[in-house]
């Protein structure tokens, strides 16, 4: 478009394309938040699109009146949310009470607000470690109901859970399309790479790290044989960019590589030694729980709409996580 | 001056002016209440218990001891339908609001309330308290039944991490007096009596939706009542109980002649043979005796009845075969 000038401006005034979609992104400034600005900023963003990255220091969401406040503000037309009170096992043994009534707080405000300003979609983010306790496998967006979540995090299990019930709600009382996603184990830059609170990725991440330093073995956590699928963070931001303006249904989905390609404890040890080129013993501190053995999740779903989406191979992902952790380690979260 | 007890209990009852709460204020008035208790019967008109301010108030003001949590957006099956996300948030944050301002003023203990409805709409049966949470409830009023489950849920939080005891009961379908006897909105009990009350004045016939067949088991308001009254003072468990009423053995006709109910001592050995679950393991005994040598029995649910054997459920009831006199005229 030509710049042109409006008459009694000094200035010529660029006119550029109107924008059909103003996104808040809530918890921008967290694992997946990052990622997503980043893939947005690299060019995936979208000329008519605005992107709004929110964090705590903008508002505190457990209160209905500052979120309120937050969507008079932005006048958002979309909403990521990914804001949530999150932590290690420890943390949530303890505080399970916390981390149902904060979250459930957390969720109702920003949906709430978002149906009263007349946000036309929210895209939420619940986890694959909310499904039953006691279930077959693989799981699917069909199970999550299907029986209560393990006890040791029922109460941020329970309170994400009911993220979908209220979606189911506001569908069928008010027709809002607010829909949710659930990753498998995530990692990536700006992760809480925190040994003792964090997840398992960054966590060995920051070991090898340190191992290297100080010229130690690794130790792993277990005996390294639990298997896991993991996502890289920039993957899941450009299907989460897909869900917001592709997924229409108020059913939740399953956004993670296939069963074929879940990885042992000890090949990501493998490969995070690899590519931070350590050369120290690796140890397993059989001692220590392993947790549940296997999550398995199907990506069918996601599958039957995007047969070609390319996830980065996980070696390649581990090396970038990995080199970012090295060059930022000084201010990475931990 | 006359010298009364102190009160060692304040207790507040939410939902004051419903079924249940206008059955345990009776109860209470008509002698079951004790001297060491005080009774304070709150409803919409004291506070909006969807605002956390006004319920904080509530809790300032009459300082309770002890809360027995009624207060709930109810309805029949069509408005559930309709509005599955307002039963859902107003009893998510009633429920919130009652139990958070409950610990914020030391509260020792919450007695809730829940319901049969809100259990898994597939399952095995007969339910338990144990098989709540075991997959999800029906459809037609999902948003009520997970706001009531959740206050199990949240209810295991204020003990796990501040060792409060707050705790739920899950009546089957109560009726009694001052419920809603609304025919479109109202239970199935109720809303009979009030089409029977019709066809006499109107001299037309009753029409019964549907084909009468569907099971229920029905819980008399003032049993439910009584049955409060001993969870709030006896009942140490965090986990829920069931509170329901339970049919006689033998089978009959619940609209002929000839069935009556004879109290009983309890325990007796068939009743403690009826506390085991059918799967043969032990229930831990989940209340005790009214008092000692005092006996407890259900009001007569006449008629009412079953032509097979009712599930086992924790019980009060006498066990004994029907006999051959007339139906009792107290009811």
């Amino acid at each position: 478009m030509e710049p042109r000038s409006v008459p009694g401006v000094l200035a010529t005034m660029e006119v550029k394309e109107p924008v059909a979609k103003r996104i808040l992104v809530t918890g921008g400034t967290g694992l997946v938040g990052k990622a997503i600005e980043k893939v947005v900023a690299d060019g995936e963003g979208r000329p008519d699109e605005e992107w709004i990255f929110v964090s705590s220091r903008d508002a505190d969401l457990t209160s209905a009146t500052e979120t309120k406040a937050l969507f008079e503000q932005h006048k958002p037309t979309h909403v990521i949310h990914l804001a949530a009170m999150v932590g290690g096992l420890f943390k949530n043994i303890r505080y399970n009470l916390d981390f149902w009534r904060r979250n459930i707080h957390i969720n109702d405000n920003v949906l709430h607000s978002a149906y009263e300003t007349g946000v036309q979609k929210v895209v939420s983010c619940l986890s694959t470690c909310i499904f039953p306790d006691k279930t077959t496998y693989p799981i699917d967006e069909t199970m999550i109901h299907n029986g209560p979540p393990h006890s040791s995090n029922f109460g941020y299990s329970y309170a994400k859970r009911m993220i979908d019930i209220q979606n189911r709600g506001y569908f069928e009382q008010h027709g809002c399309r607010f829909t949710a996603v659930i990753p498998t184990n995530v990692f990536g830059p700006h992760d809480n790479f925190n040994i003792e609170d964090g997840h398992v990725l960054p966590g060995l991440i920051h070991k090898v790290y340190l191992a290297k330093q100080n010229g130690s073995a690794l130790t792993v956590w277990g005996t390294g044989k639990p298997r896991r699928q993991f996502i890289y963070s920039l993957d899941l931001a450009r299907l989460f960019l897909w869900v917001l303006r592709e997924y229409d249904e108020v059913e939740p989905i399953i956004l993670s590589v296939g069963e074929e390609d879940e990885v042992s404890i000890r090949e990501a040890a493998e490969a995070i030694v690899e590519a931070m080129d350590f050369r120290g013993e690796l140890l397993f501190d059989t001692t220590k729980a392993d947790g549940q053995f296997k999550k398995t999740a199907s990506n069918a779903k996601l599958r039957r709409y995007l047969p070609s989406f390319q996830f980065t191979p996980f070696r390649q992902a581990v090396k970038e996580t990995c080199a970012w952790f090295s060059t930022n380690y000084a201010n990475a979260r931990k």
